[in-house]
């Protein structure tokens, strides 16, 4: 509940997060194979953002999010099976990944951003920027 | 209709107060005057302008029963006016701040007002009567950014405050020879004036608009990350509800009753939040004609021109339709609403409120015919 700066972990603890991520990274991989494109998804946008200002994890991490959004063919049908409590952490990365400016991943950006806003609103766009802590 | 009169009485309002009777309305048009005007025949007046700051006056509040008017501007001061025939006299009150005085409220028993300022510090303010003055108090070094809000606990004692620093905090104001020891309660009874009785860290970004409930056992506040938190308990292990809704930010919320909160801010529509049997906090609806968009990417908000662009040049853009004047469709407010006052009368119940914001209206607003609404009410 009272979430704030004491959660953060610092740079020595920054491998034992690499690990974690490159575990999900291989749980997302045989996800793929089965063809579940939503359940990797969800498999990388748990435990996100990496608590931490460690630079490294957070591009791990961003690594393993990005591999599992450029697999959604189907926007509407990954909405509606994808839990209201994600759209947040989900607007984060999609910033991130339009922040990139890669041709590709913009695209697929933009039309994960408008089907996203339509269902979670303004407000989620707006928790996105307003959290200058908890970035992805 | 929820919305009983819409007064237009200026280009843009930061702030409005009403008359202990309801008979005027004071309030600022963005400018250093603060305007009253009365019902006259059906007809509102202006019947005074109080000229004495500098600049942009931020806060007015209008005392129930002692008829007194504070204001706070940007000028750093703070006036209280008092009545004396036709006449509006003001008394300089020395805040003692290097920034501007952004919100004032007088506290439940209008011994003391509360000022919160840019200056990361709140002024408790009294009379003195051996001076015939008003003093202020500071509590300082206590915020870490402008002070947005503050808000009385009942029991004339404890202030909530909310700030920049995204952190909503709890205060003991008892001020000695000004209140006595029986007028406290419970755990704050031993606290000095300027203890912290709590910090609440639950926002990541600003902090707007605080209130305590009726009773005073629960306390609202908004963050500008489109959320609203309601604690319990104030005190060493307060409980916290965050409930985060779809639509812009809140600016300013008003309790109704112990388990209905009116939040209004950035979306022009006042926003009905209530708790359940089990006490869970969650959005209700909007007051007025708006409905709820929930078909397709229609934004009515000044979001929507920007909207109409980011989507026009995608590649899988769509129709042009997402490009609209940056106005409401139909409702009330068309611009942000930054105040929401009760209409409370002394001993008798109202189901009627007023807000105003920065496209110049007062509107009251009625939910004696919500029956949606009458068993948080």
């Amino acid at each position: 509940m009272m979430a704030g700066a004491e959660k953060f972990v610092e740079a020595d603890n920054a491998e034992a997060i690499i690990t974690r991520i490159e575990h999900k990274s291989r749980k997302i991989e045989s996800l793929l194979k089965q063809n579940k494109p939503v359940e990797a998804l969800k498999t990388a946008l748990e435990g996100s953002p990496p608590m931490t200002r460690d630079e490294r994890c957070k591009s791990a991490n961003w690594i393993v999010v990005h591999r599992a959004l450029m697999a959604i063919k189907d926007v509407e049908g990954m909405f509606s099976s994808l839990d209201p409590e994600y759209y947040d952490i989900l607007m984060k990365y999609l910033y991130r990944g339009l922040s990139t400016g890669d041709r590709p991943t913009c695209d697929q950006c933009l039309r994960i951003h408008e089907k996203l806003t339509e269902r979670a609103g303004l407000g989620c766009i707006l928790r996105s920027l307003a959290d200058t802590v908890n970035t992805v | 209709m929820a919305a009983v009169a819409v007064h237009q009485f200026a280009q843009c309002i930061t702030c409005h107060a009403w008359s202990p009777d309801h008979s005027m309305v004071a309030f600022c048009p963005n400018n250093n005057e603060v305007h009253i005007y009365k019902l006259l025949e059906d007809k509102w007046e202006k019947v005074h302008v109080l000229q004495k700051h500098d600049q942009i006056v931020s806060g007015i509040d209008w005392s129930r029963r002692s008829n007194r008017i504070v204001t706070v501007s940007h000028d750093r001061n703070s006036y209280v006016w008092n009545q004396e025939g036709p006449e509006w006299v003001p008394t300089l009150v020395i805040l003692r701040l290097n920034r501007a005085a952004l919100c004032v409220q007088w506290s439940p028993n209008e011994n003391k007002f509360a000022v919160g300022s840019g200056a990361k510090t709140v002024c408790i303010c009294y009379y003195e009567q051996e001076n015939n003055w008003w003093v202020s108090k500071l509590i300082r070094k206590k915020h870490d950014s402008s002070v947005t809000s503050v808000a009385w606990h009942p029991n004339n004692i404890l202030l909530a405050t909310t700030s920049t620093d995204g952190k909503c905090r709890v205060f003991s104001t008892f001020i000695k020879g000004v209140d006595t020891r029986e007028s406290k309660t419970g755990s704050s009874s031993d606290s000095k004036f300027g203890e912290q009785i709590v910090q609440l860290d639950l926002s990541f970004s600003w902090a707007f608009g605080v209130k305590w409930s009726p009773s005073g056992n629960t306390l609202a506040y908004v963050g500008h990350n489109s959320m609203i938190y309601f604690v319990d308990d104030v005190g060493p292990s307060p409980l916290a509800q965050n409930v985060a809704f779809r639509n812009l930010p809140l600016r300013d919320v008003l309790f109704f009753s112990e388990k209905m909160v009116i939040g209004v801010g950035f979306d022009c529509t006042p926003m009905v939040f209530a708790a359940d049997e089990s006490g869970i906090w969650s959005f209700i609806r909007f007051l007025g004609e708006r409905k709820a968009s929930s078909s397709g990417p229609k934004y009515g908000s000044q979001f929507s021109e920007a909207f109409g662009k980011l989507y026009g040049q995608s590649k899988h853009g769509l129709s042009n339709d997402t490009v609209e004047p940056s106005r409401i469709r139909g409702a009330i407010h068309e611009n942000c609403i930054n105040c929401i006052v009760p209409l409370r009368k002394e001993g008798f119940r109202t189901k009627r409120f007023s807000t105003s914001g920065l496209d110049g209206k007062v509107v009251i607003w009625d939910l004696e015919n919500y029956e949606d609404l009458s068993d948080y009410v």
